[in-house]
Parts: C-alpha cells; sequence; structure tokens
C-alpha cells in the first residue's frame, strides 16, 4: 500500500511537476542562427585527409616555425656572404654596401609575404571572432591555443624582415600584446579581461591596421 | 543529417533544431523550473552542438549527445544560480496543476515538489529524467557518464529521501 501510494504521488508529479510552457521555438532558432553566424557549420574544420608529417613537425605550430627559423637564418647567412664578397678594394663602398642587402631583402620578401598574410588574416579572424566566443563560451583551450601559435608566429616574424617596415612592426608590437592576453583569457573572469582585450585593440586601432596590412601584402 | 549540418547546409540544421529542441527545452524546464533559464540553456544546448558537431563521433545517439550538453550546461550555471534552488514559491505560479492530477491532496503534492527541489542535484537530476521524463536507466547513464547501477542507486536514495522527507505528512510512507 506505502509503495502503491508513493508511486500514485510520483505519477502526479509527473503531471504536475515543473510542467514546462510551450516555448518560442521561433525566438530560440533565430538567438541560436545569431549567435552561430560567424561559425557556420561551413567553417567547421573538416577532417585531415593527407598524410600528417611524423614526429615533432606533426604540430603545424612546430612546422611554422621551423620555416620561419630556417628562413631568418637564410636570410642572414645570405646577407653575410653577400658582405663577405664585396671587394675590399670597391671604389664606392657605401653603395656596393648597401647592394647586397637590398638584394637580400628582396630575396626573402615573397616567402615573408606569403607567411605574414596568411598570419594576418588568421590572426584577423581571430580576433573579431573573439567577443562572440568568450560570450558563449566557446573561448576554450583550442581556441586560446590558436592565439598561443600566432603568438608564436608574431615573435618569429618580429626577427625577420617582415618587421622592416616600421608600420608592419609597430602592428605586430601590439598583435603580440593583444595575442599574449588572449592566451592569457583565464575561464572565471573572461568578461573583464575581454573588456581589457577590447580597449587595447580599439585605443591601438588594431583591426583596421591589420586589415589594411593584409590588403596592402595580397595587393602586391 | 549530421553530414548535411556539416556541409552548411541550413535546411538540414533547422531539421535537426526541430527533432530535438522540444525535448532539450522539457528537460531543461523540468531542471530548473524556469521558462527564461530553460530557454537560454536549450540555446547554448544548440549552440554548443553546432559548433562542435564535427567532435560527435556516433558512439552515442545524437539525442543521448544532445542531452549531455543540456545537463551539463544546466548544472553548471545553475550552480552559479543557487538562488533558484532555495526561492520561496508560489504553489500555483511555479508549478501549474495538470489537469490529470487531480485526486492528490494539494499540500501533499507541494511538499512532493519542494522535496524533490531540495535533493541534492546528482539525486534530482536522476529522479527528474527517470521518474518525471520517463528516460531509461540506460539512457540516463550514458548522458550523465556513469554506470547503470549507479544511476539506480541515486534514483532509489532520491525515492529513499522523498518518503523520509514526506513521512510526517503522510505516515503511511513510514517504513
Amino acid at each position: 500500500m506505502t509503495d502503491e501510494r508513493f508511486e500514485q504521488l510520483m505519477r502526479d508529479a509527473e503531471k504536475t511537476y515543473r510542467v514546462p510552457p510551450e516555448p518560442d521555438f521561433e525566438g530560440m532558432w533565430s538567438a541560436i542562427t545569431s549567435q552561430t553566424a560567424g561559425l557556420t557549420p561551413r567553417n567547421v574544420p573538416a577532417l585531415p585527409d593527407r598524410q600528417e608529417p611524423r614526429g615533432f613537425l606533426r604540430s603545424s605550430r612546430i612546422r611554422i616555425a621551423a620555416a620561419l627559423i630556417v628562413g631568418v637564418g637564410l636570410g642572414r647567412a645570405s646577407m653575410m656572404l653577400g658582405h663577405r664578397n664585396v671587394p675590399a678594394s670597391a671604389p664606392a663602398p657605401v653603395a656596393v654596401a648597401a647592394a647586397p642587402a637590398a638584394r637580400a631583402d628582396t630575396n626573402m620578401a615573397r616567402p615573408y609575404e606569403v607567411e605574414t598574410s596568411q598570419y594576418l588574416g588568421e590572426t584577423a579572424a581571430l580576433l573579431v571572432s573573439l567577443p562572440a566566443e568568450v560570450k558563449s563560451g566557446r573561448a576554450d583551450q583550442e581556441f586560446t591555443g590558436r592565439a598561443a601559435d600566432l603568438l608564436t608566429r608574431t615573435r618569429l616574424l618580429m626577427d625577420s624582415p617582415a618587421a622592416n617596415d616600421p608600420a608592419m612592426r609597430s602592428l605586430f608590437e601590439d598583435l603580440e600584446l593583444v595575442l599574449a592576453q588572449v592566451v592569457r583569457l583565464q575561464q572565471n573572469s573572461k568578461r573583464i579581461e575581454l573588456d581589457l582585450i577590447n580597449r587595447a585593440l580599439e585605443q591601438r586601432d588594431v583591426i583596421p591596421r591589420l586589415r589594411t596590412a593584409a590588403a596592402d601584402i595580397s595587393a602586391n | 543529417m549530421i553530414a548535411r549540418v556539416l556541409s552548411g547546409d541550413r535546411i538540414a540544421a533547422r531539421e535537426l533544431y526541430d527533432a530535438h529542441a522540444p525535448r532539450v527545452f522539457r528537460l531543461a524546464f523540468r531542471l530548473t523550473g524556469d521558462a527564461d533559464l530553460a530557454r537560454e540553456f536549450t540555446q547554448d544546448t544548440f549552440v554548443r552542438a553546432f559548433s562542435q558537431l564535427a567532435r560527435f563521433r556516433g558512439d552515442s545517439a545524437l539525442s543521448t549527445w544532445l542531452h549531455r550538453i543540456t545537463v551539463t550546461v544546466v548544472a553548471n550555471a545553475m550552480r552559479k544560480v543557487k538562488r533558484f534552488r532555495e526561492r520561496e514559491t508560489d504553489l500555483e505560479d511555479v508549478h501549474p496543476i495538470g489537469s490529470d492530477g487531480a485526486g492528490v491532496d494539494p499540500v501533499l503534492r507541494e511538499r512532493l515538489h519542494r522535496a524533490i527541489d531540495a535533493l541534492p542535484e546528482i539525486y534530482r537530476t536522476t529522479l527528474i529524467m527517470h521518474d518525471i521524463e520517463g528516460y531509461t536507466h540506460t539512457e540516463i547513464a550514458e548522458v550523465l557518464g556513469v554506470a547503470e547501477g549507479t544511476c539506480k542507486s541515486r534514483l532509489s536514495q532520491a525515492r529513499a529521501q522523498l518518503r523520509a522527507t514526506l513521512a510526517d505528512l503522510a505516515p503511511e510512507f513510514e517504513p
């Protein structure tokens, strides 16, 4: 009897406990689509269908870093060789000394332009999506991992011929600061940190400069 | 359908939403007792689901995966909104009585509802999913990521606590 009575009560609760109202499904759908606007399923990365390199080069971060380090090394080596090839008795030392450096810059320009262009595009995408990522709670380890990747590339580019242009160097320095803040985003205080990052982005006019630089490189 | 959603098919995304949103909302509402929160958590569930759909490997049913997200979203958020568990409620405003509920003493019913609200979270979630929403132990175990035995044990504990709470009002429940 006791069990029956209790079961009766529970059956009653099934019908009376927190009876869900009729929800506004259309309104919810609108909210969902607006929140996922920057992250449509089309943008979800597909599974890799190509053979990944083995060993330590498996990480794209390490591959990019390795490529940049090799590039910087080759650039510096070629510049040194250029200086050594200058005859000691050259009649116009200033002009001759300048020539190899210019040639080295020209030779290095294309690979760095490609890398810088890709880097600027990825950084712009990350920073533009940052507020939505934090607001929706998606700014997870993967997101900060991408920021860490970009921070590494920023620092490598700052040490490369890509930073010879003062405007580009200044942009790299600002991006280094902002990306370092993104990497340090903490789960419990993301709102406050996001405000700080947004302030830094606005004060330094980072996003428009980023887009201009990317457009300039693409135009070249 | 999942492949279509991943390829960017918005109609497929809407079909997925239409198929699962009612039950996700029901679960969210039963767990929170608040329509605005249930709406917010339903939205959060689908935003997360669409952004993480590529990671869904099909180890469980899509509905199980969605309900797991729902329970996680609700649990995380409700820890920050403890006031909802301790609030003083108006009997008829918050727990609308369905027409099929006739025949049970309203005072006893309200005591039961409050006793359910007061259960520890792991017991309450299990009891709501099993006794109120009709999930099987297998489904609950998958959603909560626990063994079926654990699920049964939690349900048993939850029911025992309810009986103990109601004992003074309904002497026939005493062991």
